[in-house]
């Protein structure tokens, strides 16, 4: 059984497709931008924020109404198919006590879904986790198609929470490099559509190989220091999948900015023996954008297949990490066939999925 | 075949281990509940305070369990799944975090590690040194087909064993449900893992 | 001074939910890090919030802490020094 994956979305300050993105971070431009006096205590911030301030249900629906278009209409009235939603605070802004729920009954009324959707609040790894879970469904055949949507809005709780941990950036976000202080948050939605037939897709489709999830049992807000979970699961991925590290053409990483983060992921891939992948951070173009992360960065993936085009990392100058690994520094033309994309996150855990072009 | 090989219930006060009564306090609040209850287990974990009251309650949960059936602690550090849900995600936390930062205090930073669920997740991995999959789910009830398919989708995968909650718990009341899927019907409960069972098990108590 | 290192003891005992100690386990010059309470990063950045909220003062760098946060001792005597 193969899992086919494609239809990509993407909403965020440059854009509302995955192709209007795209062509935005392919020249260089970020969403991130200087906010006067919105941090606690009055403090400007650099973040990426939507212009028409959207609540978590609107950019969710939006997004699952992009993802919808590209494929046959009656899909999302199937039994067959399920929508999984990966978020971390949702609605906390308007409604701090079921910020999730809510949202979710009325996603279900407004799109008549025949399944409870499966919603998965797991840190920084929702988005690769709920991709992951979708995979797993499909090919157990449980069900034949999945939408799966992540979406987080910026709030004063989260800003509030990161500057707590002195986790902001004092600058845009710079992933991997030696200059790099910390997150810039982001908010947006990413989706992409999954099942076990490629007919069903407008668009040309690409494999979603397989993807798996590990824990770095070591600490609740630090990344290991060894990289163990990320190396777990970077090896049970590429074992699932028959893989060997050398198979794989491209790393779209986490990469947030933040001094601990950053290095653990170094070490990993080191450990991995993938330290000359070309490998990239896209943290600086969206911000940090939580649960919505592994979507949108997955979708940029889905669009560097189509296109050929390995994006740069925008933010890294200079390494800052202690153990080399080969960050883009340009955008690179060049065939690409297999992608690694992965994510760590509090709580200790680690995702990581890959996705190739079809034979 | 998979069976839920050992389950329990906690409330305030009370816990059943495989539907019979093993621990009652008589505590006047959750947080001297928890406490009273680490205590009578004689655990040596001071990281243990620190936790939420979710974690708190998933991590004794998880104690009683491997109480119960010490053979789980025989499976390779990578092996066991660690699947959790809930109705309002980290939501008392969330609350106490906001709360922090409202009147004239500074947010703090111990309780806006807890504001994700998937924290209570990673205490039970650090404590065990259990390095396997990890998911917590929201749902607006107790979903037994999603355990159910998704247990037997991961031990038919990378998983030998799962680990699962359903836990809610608000300013005075706690609702712990607590079960471990294994391929081999250790305790010989002989409690298939299906929907139906799920259900029935979830609501006895 | 006596009065303010108990209180301070007290307040951490508190802020940190340290349930196994009590004001009098809490030696003046006992390293409140590593070997001695066994603090970690975000007890670390806890602390800041205590000086803020409790004593008006405010560590804008948490390198800061490293040293001010040595001991209850080194604590003690910050507070003197910078209370508004």
């Amino acid at each position: 059984m193969i899992t086919y994956i494609g239809l990509e979305n993407i909403i965020s300050p440059l854009g509302i497709t995955a192709e209007e993105n795209f062509n935005q971070i392919k020249q260089g431009n970020t969403s991130i931008n200087y906010h006067r006096g919105i941090g606690f205590g009055h403090e400007n911030i650099f973040l990426s924020k939507l212009k028409n301030t959207p609540s978590f249900y609107e950019l969710l629906s939006q997004c699952l109404q992009a993802v919808i278009k590209g494929t046959e209409d009656e899909l999302i009235l199937s039994k067959d198919t399920i929508v999984i939603i990966s978020t971390t605070k949702a609605d906390i802004k308007e409604n701090i006590t079921t910020p999730i729920i809510a949202a979710i009954k009325k996603l279900t009324k407004e799109f008549q879904l025949q399944q409870q959707p499966i919603v998965i609040s797991n840190a920084c790894i929702s988005g690769v986790l709920a991709m992951n879970t979708a995979n797993n469904f499909i090919k157990a055949g449980i069900y034949k198609n999945a939408f799966v949507i992540g979406a987080d809005v910026v709030s004063d709780f989260v800003l509030y929470g990161f500057q707590s941990l002195y986790a902001i950036s004092d600058k845009p976000c710079q992933p991997f490099d030696k200059n790099r202080t910390g997150i810039s948050l982001g908010e947006g939605a990413g989706g992409v559509f999954m099942s076990s037939d490629k007919n069903v897709f407008k668009s040309t489709c690409f494999e979603f190989v397989e993807g798996t999830s590990s824990n770095d049992a070591n600490h609740i807000s630090g990344p290991s220091r060894t990289g163990e979970g990320l190396v777990r699961t970077v090896n049970n991925s590429l074992a699932l999948a028959q893989l060997k590290p050398s198979a794989i053409d491209f790393i779209s990483a986490h990469g947030t900015g933040t001094s601990f983060n950053d290095e653990m992921e170094a070490i990993a891939f080191s450990r991995l023996g993938m330290n000359t992948i070309p490998l990239n951070s896209l943290k600086g173009y969206f911000g940090h954008t939580l649960g919505a992360a592994g979507l949108i960065e997955t979708a940029i993936c889905l669009q560097s297949l189509r296109n050929n085009l390995l994006i740069k990392t925008l933010g890294f100058e200079e390494d800052g990490a202690s153990e080399k690994i080969n960050i883009t520094t340009q955008n690179i033309t060049t065939e690409v066939t297999t992608i690694l994309k992965t994510a760590s996150g509090f709580g200790g855990c680690n995702a990581s999925a890959i996705i190739r072009k079809l034979k | 075949m998979n069976y839920i090989t050992t389950y329990c219930h906690i409330a305030l006060n009370n816990c059943y281990v495989n539907g019979k009564l093993t621990h009652s306090f008589n505590s006047n609040s959750i947080d001297d509940f928890t406490k009273e209850f680490y205590k009578s287990l004689i655990l040596e974990y001071p990281k243990f305070h620190k936790m939420d009251r979710l974690a708190k309650t998933a991590f004794l949960g998880t104690e009683v369990l491997k109480k119960e059936c010490p053979e789980i602690l025989n499976y390779k550090d990578d092996e066991i799944a660690i699947l959790f849900s809930n109705n309002n995600s980290s939501a008392l936390t969330d609350v106490n975090f906001q709360t922090s930062y409202q009147n004239g205090g500074v947010p703090s930073p111990s309780l806006f590690v807890y504001t994700l669920p998937n924290i209570l997740i990673g205490e039970i991995a650090i404590r065990n040194k259990w390095y396997g999959e990890n998911m917590f789910t929201v749902a607006e009830h107790f979903d037994a087909e999603y355990f159910v398919n998704y247990c037997n989708v991961l031990l038919h995968k990378n998983a030998a064993a799962a680990l699962c909650g359903w836990l809610t718990i608000d300013d005075n009341k706690i609702e712990a449900f607590l079960f471990f899927v294994t391929k081999k019907d250790f305790n010989e409960l002989n409690l298939p893992l299906e929907s139906k069972q799920l259900i029935e098990l979830y609501t006895k108590n | 001074m006596e009065a303010l290192k108990t209180k301070l003891k007290q307040q951490i005992i508190e802020q940190l939910n340290l349930e196994d100690f009590s004001v009098a386990d809490i030696k003046d010059d006992m390293p409140l890090f590593g070997e001695g309470l066994g603090l970690d990063s975000i007890d670390a950045l806890e602390l800041i919030v205590l000086l803020e909220n409790n004593y008006n003062i405010k560590l804008t760098n948490p390198e800061e802490g490293k040293s001010v946060f040595n001991s209850v001792n080194s604590m003690a005597e910050y507070i003197v020094k910078n209370r508004p």
